[in-house]
């Protein structure tokens, strides 16, 4: 139903998105979903002439995927909020903030992935 | 500069458009969201709806005891309980309830109907 | 010269919401500009994952106070093209209506907090006593005076009478008539052109790839407005982004104004033609699949992704609000500027940091 959404590798991410800024499109945003089989689907939002391209890459939890805030600056703070909330480990973006952008020190980790939560009381063991 | 100084001028000229509030209020519209009231209970069947379309699950209902119960601390006054009450039985209220000293939750009990009594029984 | 670091925020006179900006400086000049922001992240898309997508309609409305009608009508139109109902006509229309009347109620908002930023007290009273004859509409309507919850999924949940049109239509005028007294002083006054003229340029190219999105990228000269798609009845309705080519403080605020009279154009046009019928359509059945819903917002364009599953309980909801798209604007804005200007630019941005942060 998402128009123009082509499924792509990690590998070929950062070609594309240089193909995009060479096309003049413009970066929206990006999305991740946890697929619940323990991979992650990340979506890329482009647009140009309020028309969308889309392009999807499925990764393992935890896996490496590089950071297109390099090409398109804008991504920085999308790419920091999905390595925070889903624990996607994004090599590069152009300001780190080392998972503490909306998360504090004491925060549950990666909050957005569907995951056993076990809450520990103070005295229990 | 002077097309604010006319702009004051016609501010002082006219009336105010504040209220002396607590001495002077403003009625409320018709149908406005103020707070969810009440139920009249005696109407009330239990089926608990409100409850489960209730998107900050304010309203617990007991169908056993007979109760229905608003937190109204947690109510965020969307009004979709009163929409969704197959009986009609929930109230909003136009005015908005005012500020509380302490929390609490408003419990309306279905008192057990009286049983009626049988005609020709003799009671000792 | 040696460098220093300033915070600014989280809590500032200019900012209604907290956003932590370090500055580092070079005397009265700014360096570098890193944000800081999750003092307001409360996780509602973590949430809207537990709840029914029926119910999910009043959390999207409370993820910002100031675009509620617009965040539930994308959210409504996701969920509508994901189940393929159709939205009545009338219900089309009422949609516009009220989210023009936030778009000014919005505007006007942000003028008044910009008259306040640059310390012009009784301009900032002017524009917000304006705004308050558009929330007393939203309340006469809908019941509430910002948080409206005037959608529902297949329609809406109100309907505006006829007399009721004619009060709107003649209340827009009266906002027109009041406006067209405050506007020479955003435009012409020498104080308040000296705050915004020529201060915090974003040229068209730097704008469109850091994907600005609304007044920020309309007053770049970029021409862009959602509202050109037609989504709900702006295809019915005769419409023309508006689009500055300065890029300066001044252009962004030229646009917002105009755009107020637009949208009282729009309120206009819309009550003159809008068709008789049902308000909404019952809605069966779960959604299932994937889809991406954009509508713009006061401050821009907000996409949200849905995912549905077949169940009452969606996958997985994302938000896009337009301050996270304008914030890494910002940071490219705010290098070589004085630091006396950096709430008047902060402020052009119109920053909504709990849409950001949700």
């Amino acid at each position: 139903m998402i128009e123009n959404l082509t499924d792509i590798s990690v590998e070929q991410l950062l070609t594309e998105a240089h193909n995009m800024l060479f096309d003049d499109y413009r970066f929206i945003t990006a999305t991740c979903v946890d697929n619940g089989d323990e991979t992650l689907d990340v979506i890329y939002h482009f647009d140009k002439d309020l028309e969308m391209k889309n392009f999807k890459i499925r990764v393992q939890k935890g896996a490496e995927v590089p950071s297109i805030s390099k090409i398109y600056f804008c991504a920085l703070l999308v790419e920091n909020e999905m390595k925070e909330l889903f624990g996607i480990n994004i090599t590069n973006i152009a300001i780190d903030y080392g998972g503490h952008m909306l998360l504090s020190d004491d925060d549950l980790e990666s909050p957005m992935l569907r995951q056993q939560i076990t809450i520990e009381r103070k005295g229990d063991k | 500069m002077f097309d604010m100084i006319s702009n004051i001028f016609k501010n002082l000229s006219s009336k105010p458009a504040t209220r002396k509030y607590p001495f002077e209020k403003r009625e409320t519209f018709k149908d406005s969201r103020g707070s969810v009231k009440g139920v009249d209970i005696d109407t009330c069947i239990f089926c608990g709806i409100c409850a489960r379309k209730c998107p900050s699950d304010a309203i617990a209902v007991d169908r056993n005891s007979k109760s229905w119960e608003i937190d109204p601390f947690k109510c965020v006054v969307c009004g979709v309980c009163a929409e969704v009450c197959p009986k009609k039985c929930l109230f909003m209220d136009e005015q908005y309830s005012a500020s509380a000293y302490s929390k609490g939750k408003n419990k309306f009990v279905q008192q057990p109907k009286p049983a009626e009594e049988e005609p020709g029984k003799v009671s000792a | 010269m040696p460098k220093t670091i300033i915070p600014f925020g989280p809590q500032h006179p200019v900012l209604p919401e907290p956003l932590h900006l370090k500055l580092v400086m070079q005397d009265e000049t700014i360096v570098e500009a890193i944000p800081a922001i999750g003092y307001v992240h409360r996780g509602l898309e973590k949430l809207t994952e537990t709840k029914e997508f029926t119910q999910n309609v009043y959390i999207v409305e409370r993820i910002c106070g100031i675009c509620s009608f617009m965040h539930a009508l994308t959210y409504c139109q996701g969920i509508e093209s994901l189940m393929g109902v159709e939205v009545p006509p009338r219900a089309r229309f009422l949609r516009v209506i009220w989210a023009e009347l936030h778009r000014i109620h919005s505007h006007l908002l942000w003028l008044g907090l910009l008259a306040d930023a640059f310390g012009f007290e009784s301009l900032f009273m002017q524009c917000w006593r304006n705004r308050e004859k558009v929330m007393d509409i939203m309340e006469e309507t809908c019941g509430s005076r910002v948080i409206i919850s005037g959608n529902t999924i297949g329609g809406t949940r109100r309907d505006i009478s006829s007399e009721m049109l004619v009060k709107i239509s003649s209340v827009a005028d009266e906002i027109r008539d009041d406006l067209k007294r405050v506007e020479p002083v955003f435009f012409n006054d020498y104080t308040v052109k000296h705050r915004l003229v020529g201060v915090g340029v974003l040229e068209r190219e730097k704008a469109y790839v850091l994907g600005a999105a609304g007044p920020m990228a309309r007053g770049s000269g970029i021409r862009q407005d959602l509202r050109m798609t037609g989504y709900a009845a702006y295809g019915e309705l005769d419409f023309e982004p508006i689009v500055e080519t300065d890029g300066d403080c001044y252009a962004r605020t030229m646009v917002r104004l105009k755009e107020v009279y637009q949208s009282i154009e729009l309120i206009k046009q819309a009550a003159s033609i809008i068709p008789e019928g049902e308000i909404s359509v019952p809605v069966k059945g779960f959604p299932k699949g994937e889809v991406v819903s954009r509508v713009e917002q006061p401050r821009g364009e907000v996409l949200y992704y849905m995912r549905g599953n077949g169940t009452k309980n969606l996958d997985r909801l994302r938000v896009r609000t337009p301050t996270f798209a304008n914030i890494p604007a910002l940071l490219q804005m705010l290098p070589g500027s004085q630091l006396a200007d950096v709430p008047v630019l902060i402020l052009t941005i119109d920053p909504c940091i709990s849409c950001t942060e949700r």
